[in-house]
């Protein structure tokens, strides 16, 4: 029952990526393949100045040239008609075979796309996920107390600041608390994930990343946490309403019990969807967060390459982030199936 | 005969925003041990509350006002709501609630949850308590089978008798049923009746049987309790009620009279006229006068006092006073 | 016979169940204090932007934004003028200095007009301006002399120049640009002549030095000189020439109410002027997206079948599209500008409300009524418009009012990227300014702090609208 939901859920999500990459593909061919010709154009010069010295005359020389051009042209399918051409830029794009960067290098000095961008997503994970596990404890332990007490005092006070950040920009924050903490009253370092250079030893280079991390993840919790525990007392609010913690309670069970076991557990999976959605869309919304703090992690990069201009960092870093965006929503599926036992086992008996 | 229960002018209200509804007003009677106590009135009278009161778990705004809910001598009301839950709520009282639909938590099996109510209560071995729920399962005319599923895989009827028999394995001294067989079809509604029969001659439990359905209650209960509008109409025996003498309260009365018989041909189904009183701002005197037939100046004027025409049989009306 | 018994029961009954239903909400409403205090902030925002005019000093901010002449006279960087009253210094604030006694001689024999005038500056400050810039209005051939009378006496002259134009023209000379020689050849004459040798003129604070006593440490630790400063104007006018309008700008130590940036410009303005671009922004995003995406599920939830099983595949897609990564890079490829860039934002925002509203009107459809209209022949747009969707009108302005921070903020996101529409002034746009202009860096808190306090406040209001509609929509939140 379950191992069916899983393998369609795989299925509808590889088959939704396709389309998206073919979309992608149409939207920015003409950008994508400027790009080409002119890496294309690059690769030929340098040839042909290795060929001058070979002593060929002028016309064999351009001859050449030419031929080698139609060549390569025609193994990147770059005379065929449009949709052609489409086709084969998301075939490329599916392969994961996503080129070479124009100006961006990886720390390793390749200019390999893939290589480039990948190194890049430990960065983006340790920053987002450690701020989403603060982010949904507090919100759950917050949201627990709230929907107890539901509109007295603190539930009211707690929902109004809810609201009031609910429009606050995470990175103009992030700005202002550089600006305080790193400038004005020099306690944290104003960006990046480590000292350059990174100091020396296993636990110095662990406490230096958490040094970095301390105000990324701190600005990011205290917008977040809000918001969380708003909807995780919604959610238990109104599973407190079903007849069956009724049911729980005149069994005369305890109130943590209750609580815990029986409102917690069946708010499970909607408390789960909503943690990891949020996660998911402050990873890919949380671009210009990175770049505040000079995280280098893949959004950062989507600044750099679209400062510098760099289009295949960008495409690829589009797919990729897609990929991973459309993996998560998968993995947040198949968690909610695995909670929740209506999908789990399935109907009637 | 022993009693089980004893209810004293039991009153609660709710405390909404626009005034306190005062849906149990002096409520009293007794139950006796082994015997079926149905419970019988028009939605909104106030049976599903009584529930709810007795086990001392009001539905939110609600609180009870007043009044003893007496147990082997001690007042239970007198009990803080810890001790309660631990030594009244299923183990003296427990209640089989009305649409058992939803009383099951989705997320843990059957099994799980009856063993979790156990272990709860009693300090059981683990093979002692499982084999309580499984005598019971059986009991309710359930295989084994249920014991590993979730809520969501069994039908209407088995979630019914696995909440029966939740709420008999305790072997309380009291067992509400609160309109156990509403959410049914008349087919399941039948077995799980006959259930019911069968296990009130072998537990020998005390049962209070809530419904509005007259034709079950004549069918399970020993004695009736007829309320209306917060109050008590009328308490008697099944034959006092539903015999050949037929009824004293007015109520009553058109109650009997408004329930169609299978075999009769009606050309006009008669029916109780008006709408039960605003519980908000009940009407002075007797509360059914706005609707009675038989009714007389003073009912209006005062409220009518509780007199027993014969032993056991108790009529709230001036009629008979 | 058929359609006019179908319109009678359409307006009567939904009509007056429509009217009832909004009626009964704002009671609702009402009850909700923050919901009010949403709506008073949100009447606030809408006077601010019908004020705009009156309210801003600088009236063409909109349009001349990266306009450098029209800020010129400002100072750079400069901190709001109301810090003044909380820094121990006293800062020289903004000021217009007029010229007094002026002189006409007319010389007819040289074809020339001499004008003196007077300019006199009452300086009592601790910390001196940040430039001054001398402007005259002038016509045909002009040449100017001024110098500087301090209060101790000495006399500087400060610059010596000319200018030609056949219309009337703006002329302006700035202190910093063209007074430098003299006034760092004055600073050399009483500073101590080791100190000296590290300045020169492009490190001489030329008004520090100006307005600093002659002694020692005039260049690294000036004290300053307070009192009477007069600038002595001398003007010559060839044939028909003309000069009026003579003043000095005083470009202060702080300026406005919300200080300026490093292109010299008034922040209070362009945040002003910001708001409406915010609240058009915010506003025309989510009435269109939300429009849309509840036409979208209820559509999708009344066919039902081949049709809904297509629209969410179609849904599906569109929703797996990461949202800011995709603005971003269409915004760095094709450029937009204010229009495109709410359409493209729309494009993807419809989606927000398309689940919710589907499986309301998959509920409504179940409806008797729904059936009675379709036994009565109606159409199904007529159903769809007449009975379906004025049902989620209250859950559309709810939608809405939620959806409208989502939008400024991505505006502000790709705007902060450098790639927003050049051509107005918006929150976000202010913002990347600070960002390049290294605002972080030197703690220039009037340019950070107040646009993202803006944008915070406009999302509260809009969340405080929004959530006080959705805790009444929401059936399960109410607690019993």
């Amino acid at each position: 029952m379950y191992w069916k939901y899983v393998l369609r859920r795989l299925l509808q999500s590889i088959l939704t990526y396709v389309v998206i990459i073919f979309i992608y593909s149409a939207l920015f061919n003409t950008v994508m393949e400027a790009t080409l010709r002119s890496q294309i154009n690059e690769q030929l010069q340098g040839e042909m100045m290795s060929f001058a010295k070979s002593g060929l005359s002028a016309e064999e020389l351009k001859e050449h040239f030419d031929n080698r051009k139609e060549h390569l042209y025609e193994i990147y399918h770059l005379n065929d008609p449009i949709p052609s051409r489409i086709f084969w830029r998301a075939i490329d794009t599916l392969t994961l075979n996503f080129g070479n960067a124009s100006n961006i290098r990886s720390a390793t000095g390749s200019s390999d796309v893939m290589e480039i961008i990948v190194e890049k997503i430990p960065n983006t994970l340790l920053l987002f996920l450690t701020a989403a596990v603060i982010d949904v404890i507090v919100g759950i332990v917050l949201g627990l107390k709230k929907a107890q007490k539901p509109n007295k005092r603190m539930d009211r006070w707690t929902s109004i600041l809810t609201m009031v950040v609910y429009g606050l920009p995470t990175w103009w924050l992030g700005m202002v608390m550089i600006m305080l903490f790193s400038y004005v009253i020099p306690i944290f370092p104003s960006g990046g994930v480590h000292n350059v250079p990174p100091p020396e030893g296993g636990l110095a280079y662990f406490l230096d990343m958490l040094y970095h991390l301390a105000l990324p993840v701190l600005v990011l919790v205290i917008v977040g946490f809000w918001g969380r525990a708003y909807l995780i007392r919604n959610i238990v609010l109104g599973t407190l309403q079903e007849d069956f913690i009724m049911s729980a309670r005149a069994r005369g069970l305890s109130e943590r019990r209750v609580l815990f076991g029986h409102t917690l557990r069946t708010a499970a999976p909607p408390i789960v969807t909503m943690a990891l959605m949020s996660l998911l869309a402050s990873i890919s919304g949380g671009l210009i967060y990175e770049g505040i703090f000079s995280w280098p992690g893949m959004g950062n990069l989507y600044w750099i390459a679209v400062q510098q201009n760099d289009i295949p960092v960008l495409m690829g870093n589009l797919a990729l982030t897609t990929a991973l965006y459309l993996m998560g929503l998968v993995v947040l599926d198949l968690i909610y199936g695995l909670l929740d036992p209506r999908i789990k086992v399935g109907g009637k008996a | 005969m022993e009693k089980s229960l004893e209810v004293r002018n039991l009153k609660l209200h709710y405390f909404t925003s626009r005034g306190a509804v005062k849906a149990l007003d002096d409520i009293s009677f007794d139950l006796y041990k082994g015997e079926t106590l149905g419970v019988v009135g028009e939605s909104g009278c106030g049976k599903t509350t009584l529930g709810t009161a007795l086990l001392n778990m009001p539905t939110p705004p609600g609180k009870i006002v007043g009044g003893n809910i007496i147990m082997n001598g001690q007042d239970l009301l007198t009990l803080s709501e810890s001790q309660y839950r631990r030594d009244v709520r299923w183990e003296k009282i427990s209640m089989v609630f009305q649409g058992a639909m939803n009383c099951l938590t989705p997320v843990y099996t059957i099994y799980n949850q009856m063993m979790e109510t156990i272990q709860y209560h009693r300090d059981m071995e683990k093979s002692e308590a499982d084999a309580r729920i499984r005598k019971y399962i059986n009991l309710v005319g359930l295989s084994d089978d249920v014991l590993r599923r979730y809520p969501h895989e069994l039908s209407g009827g088995m979630k019914q008798r696995i909440v029966i028999a939740t709420g008999l394995f305790l072997e309380p001294n009291v067992v509400i049923c609160d309109e156990p067989t509403t959410a049914l079809d008349v087919v399941v509604q039948a077995q799980i009746i006959n259930l019911l029969k069968e296990l009130k001659k072998e537990l020998s439990l005390s049962f209070i049987f809530i419904t509005h359905d007259l034709a079950t209650e004549a069918e399970v209960a020993d004695r009736i309790m007829v309320m209306y509008a917060g109050k008590v109409a009328e308490i008697g025996s099944n034959e006092e009620i539903f015999g050949a003498a037929g009824p004293m309260h007015p109520y009553t009365k058109k109650l009997l009279v408004a329930t169609p018989r299978l075999h009769e041909r009606v050309d006009k189904l008669a029916f109780i006229p008006g709408v039960p009183p605003d519980l908000l701002d009940p009407p002075t005197g007797c509360r059914f006068y706005p609707r009675c037939s038989e009714v007389m100046p003073k009912c209006s004027q005062e409220e009518p006092p509780i007199t027993e025409v014969s032993p056991g049989h108790k009529v709230a009306c001036w009629r008979c006073a | 016979m058929k359609t006019s018994i179908a319109k009678k029961t359409s307006t009567g009954t939904n009509g007056k169940r429509f009217k009832g239903q909004l009626a009964a909400l704002w009671n609702e409403f009402k009850r909700f204090k923050y919901g009010m205090v949403g709506l008073a902030l949100f009447m606030i925002f809408v006077l601010i932007v019908i004020f705009e005019p009156l309210i801003i000093p600088f009236k063409e901010t909109g349009t001349r934004w990266r306009d450098i002449t029209y800020w010129q006279d400002n100072p750079v960087n400069a901190a709001p003028a109301w810090t003044n009253w909380f820094s121990a210094k006293d800062k020289t604030p903004q000021e217009t200095l007029k010229a007094t006694n002026i002189v006409k001689q007319e010389e007819p024999s040289a074809d020339m007009t001499f004008i003196d005038a007077e300019i006199h500056y009452n300086y009592k400050y601790d910390d001196p301006p940040t430039d001054m810039a001398f402007r005259a209005t002038v016509m045909g051939d002009v040449s100017f002399m001024l110098s500087l009378v301090r209060p101790d006496g000495i006399e500087i002259p400060l610059f010596d120049t000319y200018t030609s134009s056949s219309t009337p023209n703006d002329f302006r000379v700035s202190f910093n640009s063209d007074a430098l020689d003299n006034i760092f050849e004055f600073a050399t004459q009483h500073e101590d002549p080791t100190a000296s040798f590290i300045y020169n003129k492009s490190t001489l604070n030329a008004m520090n030095v100006l307005f600093s006593k002659a002694q020692y440490g005039i260049l690294d630790n000036p004290e300053p000189l307070k009192g009477e400063y007069v600038f002595k104007i001398t003007a010559a006018t060839i044939g028909s020439g003309d000069v009026s309008n003579l003043r000095i700008e005083v470009a202060g130590k702080v300026f406005g109410i919300l200080g300026t940036d490093n292109a010299k410009r008034d922040l209070w303005s362009g945040i002003i002027c910001g708001t409406k671009w915010a609240l058009l922004i915010g506003l025309s995003t989510s009435l269109i997206s939300v429009f849309i995406g509840v036409l979208y599920g209820v559509v999708s939830a009344y066919f039902g079948g081949v049709v809904d099983m297509i629209m969410m595949r179609i849904f599906e897609i569109v929703n797996s599209m990461p949202l800011l990564p995709i603005i971003i890079v269409m915004s760095a490829i094709f450029k937009p500008n204010l229009w495109t860039m709410i359409i493209l934002m729309c494009l993807f925002f419809w989606t927000g409300s398309v689940r919710t509203v589907r499986s309301m009107g998959l509920q409504i459809k179940e409806e008797t009524y729904i059936e009675a209209a379709r036994a009565l022949n109606a159409s199904n747009g007529r159903i769809i418009f007449k009975h379906m969707l004025p049902q989620l009108i209250p859950y559309s302005f709810a939608s809405m009012a939620l959806s409208v921070p989502g939008a400024i903020l991505y505006e502000s996101t790709i705007s902060l990227l450098g790639l927003g529409d050049a051509t107005i002034v918006t929150w976000g746009q202010i913002l990347q300014g600070a960002s390049s202009g290294g605002a972080v860096l030197h703690g220039l808190w009037w340019w950070v702090v107040p646009p993202g306090v803006c944008m915070a406040l406009m999302g509260m209001t809009f969340a405080f609208i929004g959530f006080a509609m959705d805790t009444i929509l929401n059936p399960k939140l109410r607690t019993r």
